[in-house]
């Protein structure tokens, strides 16, 4: 305990390190603030969109004659579908920046409507974005490296080892100053992650839990790592290289490579194919018999069939069938979209085993369904939505009813994506990943002995 | 002169040496070059299948268009028109913010939609931690290469006590100082000419169009520039240091700050201090606008009630069907004029938030020169964000154009009456313009650009000042205070 107390002081004595602890607080300080404000920009434009949908409506019903059919004001109305954002989100943002949570969807075709993009500055979004997950993942790991990688090979050039072994046996010592630094880091750990927490108001439920524990594992991956190198008989330069190396590999490299690879080996043309077919499915429609289209339709709904339309007048339960026949149209590639979306999503997860910080950091997404996944199950709950709006107004549709005649409050709400998967789902494989890579390290590692020589094994020091 | 030079040689020759002995830096180099041959091998292949993808649906649009049957004009307003965004020849090189920017872009009558589909919306999110590009190899790891070649190259010499018989022997402490730096400079193009070959290699053997030779000597002299910076700041460290050890920890230390947290924290901060409306309040604020205005599709709006009265006064008429043109035509020509200056006006409002952020950024790149370097590289690689606004800028023009063509066949080819029976005949689809995009030119994106190239000038000048200023001390380094 005492051989604690003092390399406690003697860490924290020296500048760097309390510089560098300042600037990582300070940083995770500012992350977490602006997680926050994340969120309540979410929640502000959750709110924008329901707000929009009130106004719209009302102006709406006060344009059109009571008399008009409801389909004409459909074709204007944009009904809400907010998912509301997780508390966790704030500390890993993930994909939000990217997506809307927000979308705003007429009764018209889906697929033209299903993949509008959030309003980001493109230069902003490339530099990549600093949330907590980045400071306690990506930035914290050069701090234990900064104060481990020369535990005992910084002793050795210095020549105090051989002294510092009198005092206490080397596996001691060597705990002693591991402990030492574990301590400070918890403590940095800690607050950072409980200033995070109470910034962003997020509860302590399981997902908060699991992300804890992730993030606890994480630190202790990379005091473990160290310990493997820095026991080494390697200078403390080497040692230095040897871990801003593997830091590097596991924060740039890694992703870097995967999500190239992942690009390559999981194309995705089904984008610009299911816009394309949509459009062309649509307009088709106008140069048919509105026979075909219905007939299309019904295939569809059957439980609509028999409902015959005039030929040679626009009807409203016609035109919506049009809009379906683009959707239709489109379904096989939007399919194929999706799955290409889910297959990269899967890959991805699977690789990531192999780079530990990187599994956590997915994990700490999907925790805080910031995810692909959680954006593809989002889509699937406004597809959802959109079938409902269909069935809802389908009657009003082909009675031809007035816009008087529908109950306007009646309008079924957007109904919120669940979850995708238990937080230990999300959770278990990259905190075994973590464990088990944390053992492979400590195994690597070989802590002097006794009887082993003292000196300067290394040329370099 | 000739002494000078023959030193200056001979130290960097030493230097050379004792980087090829070390196991370490001929692994990173290695490590370096191989990562420097996949990315551009895998961003090229990346980067053709992309372009081929979306010059095919390009052309399978174009013929859908021009093989309409014949149709009623203000239909094929609604049917409107796709275009595909093409990526400039360098994007394999440095994709800039061309994945965040959205590729394909809906033009239709009434509204302006939003390109979709940029890399960035079908990667995980593994995309935003970092992209193996030519680009990034040369900007974020070749420092770290250089930093591992030369943080011991004055501080060992001292370590070792071969610096004072190096100075006996009549070397300059600058000799010394520009000898490592031209050592140092050696690894790094070792490293990155592998890819500059490469990179060459395929843009004169690629087909299509070629980028100009002004584009590559640019990217060559961003990257020359910021990486020598890079080594006259680690010779600096190294000469100030009186321990290796310490060099390579400030040095480490310094490229995190830099490349790492520098472009990150900068990013937040600009968020921070402009904040964006998101899609939802700006969508909600364009049809907030429209309305103050008028609905086009409202025959009793008031707004178009006025027109109606100016256009009967006009031509001296007491109704709309009496007027010689076709009035439902002449209300979707001014609406969609009203329309399109709406949105463009909260679009261009939108865009001015995003250059205030910009702004941010560049002051920012003062600092780290990452940043600045980054910027330059992608507007020589014509990848940067005036790039992307460019097409949007060109695209919604097309879209005004095509549409307001469309409205004045119905004002003159369509007769009023039994108006929506009426067609245009199909010949007439094929004499509209193709849509062309014509990208910023190199001089005025590197002239948009004062402060990253302030930034880069200064990222050398101050490192070559202070190697300067500091070599007469470089002898007592480490003598006077006790070494750390």
């Amino acid at each position: 305990m005492r051989l604690i107390r003092l390399e406690l002081a003697r860490v924290v004595r020296s500048g760097g390190v309390t510089v560098a602890a300042a600037l990582l607080l300070v940083l995770g300080i500012h992350a977490a603030w602006q997680g926050n404000r994340r969120i309540q920009a979410a929640e502000d434009a959750a709110a924008a969109a329901e707000t929009a949908y009130r106004d719209q409506l009302a102006h709406l019903v006060s344009l059109y004659p009571p008399a008009t059919e409801a389909g004409e004001l459909l074709y204007y109305l944009a009904l809400p579908a907010s998912q509301p954002t997780s508390r966790l989100s704030a500390l890993a943002s993930g994909r939000t920046e990217i997506e809307t949570a927000n979308l705003r969807i007429r009764l018209l075709a889906l697929e033209g409507q299903l993949y509008e993009q959030e309003t980001l500055n493109p230069r902003l979004a490339a530099a990549g974005h600093l949330d907590l997950t980045f400071v306690l993942i990506a930035l914290l790991p050069l701090f234990v490296i900064a104060v481990t990688y020369d535990i005992v090979s910084g002793e050795r050039e210095r020549g105090t080892w051989g002294m510092a072994r009198l005092f206490a046996r080397p596996r001691r010592l060597v705990a002693a100053k591991i402990g030492a630094r574990v301590i400070l880091m918890g403590g940095l750990v800690t607050s950072l992650a409980v200033v995070g927490a109470l910034l962003a108001g997020i509860d302590g439920d399981g997902r908060a839990g699991w992300a804890a524990a992730l993030i606890v594992l994480h630190t202790l991956f990379w005091f473990a790592l160290c310990l493997g190198v820095a026991t080494g008989r390697r200078s403390s330069t080497g040692n230095a290289m040897i871990l801003v190396g593997v830091w590097v590999a596991f924060t740039f490299l890694a992703p870097a490579v995967l999500s190239l690879a992942n690009s390559i080996l999981h194309p995705a043309p089904e984008a610009l194919e299911l816009t394309v077919r949509q459009r062309q499915g649509y307009h088709e429609a106008w140069d048919l018999t509105k026979a075909e289209t219905m007939d299309a339709f019904f295939e569809d709904y059957p439980e609509w069939s028999g409902r015959a339309v005039p030929e040679d007048e626009f009807t409203w339960a016609w035109y919506y069938a049009m809009n379906h026949r683009g959707d239709r149209a489109a379904r096989d590639a939007s399919r194929a979209y999706r799955d290409v979306l889910t297959r990269r999503d899967q890959w991805a997860r699977r690789w990531s085993l192999l780079v530990p910080p990187l599994a956590a950091r997915l994990a700490l997404d999907r925790l805080a369904a910031s995810d692909l996944a959680s954006q593809l199950a989002y889509q699937d709950a406004v597809r959802r939505y959109h079938e409902r709006l269909k069935a809802h107004f389908q009657p009003v549709l082909f009675s031809a009813a007035a816009i008087a005649e529908v109950d306007w409050e009646q309008v079924p709400a957007f109904e919120p994506a669940a979850r995708v998967g238990e937080a230990s789902q999300a959770g278990f494989p990259a905190a075994a990943a973590l464990i088990l890579a944390s053992i492979c390290a400590l195994l690597v590692g070989r802590i002097p002995a006794a009887g082993a020589p003292a000196g300067r094994e290394d040329g370099a020091a | 002169m000739g002494r000078t030079m023959s030193n200056i040689l001979l130290i960097a020759r030493r230097q050379v040496g004792a980087m090829r002995e070390d196991r370490y830096v001929v692994f990173l180099l290695g490590l370096v070059a191989a990562l420097g041959i996949v990315s551009v091998l895998g961003a090229r292949h990346h980067a053709a299948s992309e372009a081929e993808q979306r010059a095919r649906y390009q052309a399978l649009v174009d013929r859908q268009w021009a093989e309409q049957p014949d149709r009623h004009p203000h239909r094929v307003i609604h049917y409107g028109f796709l275009v595909f965004r093409e990526e400039a020849p360098l994007a394999f090189f440095d994709p800039g913010v061309g994945a965040w920017a959205g590729t394909s872009l809906f033009l239709e009558g009434h509204r302006q939609n939003s390109a979709s589909f940029g890399d960035a919306r079908h990667a995980t999110a593994l995309l935003s931690f970092g992209r193996l590009t030519p680009a990034a190899v040369l900007g974020l790891l070749l420092p770290l290469l250089v930093v591992a070649a030369g943080f011991a190259s004055v501080s060992r010499e001292r370590e070792q006590g071969t610096l004072p018989l190096l100075l006996a022997q009549g070397a300059t402490p600058a000799q010394i100082m520009a000898g490592k730096a031209l050592g140092i400079g050696t690894a790094a193009v070792a490293a990155a000419l592998p890819i500059g070959l490469i990179t060459a290699a395929f843009v004169a053997t690629g087909g299509g169009e070629q980028p100009s030779i002004a584009r590559m000597l640019a990217l060559a002299a961003t990257y020359a520039a910021y990486l020598a910076g890079w080594v006259l700041l680690t010779v600096w460290v190294s000469s100030r240091r009186a321990s290796s050890r310490a060099a390579l920890a400030q040095l480490v230390a310094i490229w995190v700050v830099l490349c790492v947290a520098a472009p990150r924290l900068g990013a937040s901060l600009a968020n921070a201090l402009h904040p964006i409306p998101s899609r939802a309040q700006f969508t909600a604020g364009v049809e907030e606008a429209q309305r103050q205005v008028g609905d086009s599709h409202n025959p009793d709006d008031p707004f178009f009630r006025a027109l109606r009265d100016e256009y009967l006064a006009r031509y001296q008429v007491a109704s709309v069907e009496e007027l010689p043109v076709n009035w439902a035509g002449v209300v979707s020509r001014k609406g969609e004029e009203v329309t399109s200056r709406i949105s463009e006006e909260q679009q261009l409002e939108l865009l001015a938030l995003h250059r205030r952020q910009d702004r941010v950024m560049a002051w920012l790149g003062l600092l780290s020169p990452h940043l600045a370097a980054r910027d330059l590289s992608m507007a020589a690689a014509g990848t940067g964000p005036e790039a992307m606004e460019a097409f949007r800028a060109q695209a919604e023009a097309h879209r005004y154009d095509i549409i307001q063509r469309l409205n004045d066949l119905h004002i003159h080819e369509i007769h009023h009456e039994n108006d929506r029976a009426q067609r245009i005949a199909r010949q007439e689809w094929a004499r509209f313009p193709v849509f062309r995009q014509d990208p910023p030119s190199l001089r005025r994106v590197l002239a948009d650009r004062p402060l990253p190239l302030t930034a880069l000038g200064l990222w050398i000048a101050l490192p070559l000042a202070a190697l300067g200023l500091g070599r007469k001390r470089l002898p007592r380094v480490g003598m006077d205070r006790p070494s750390r």
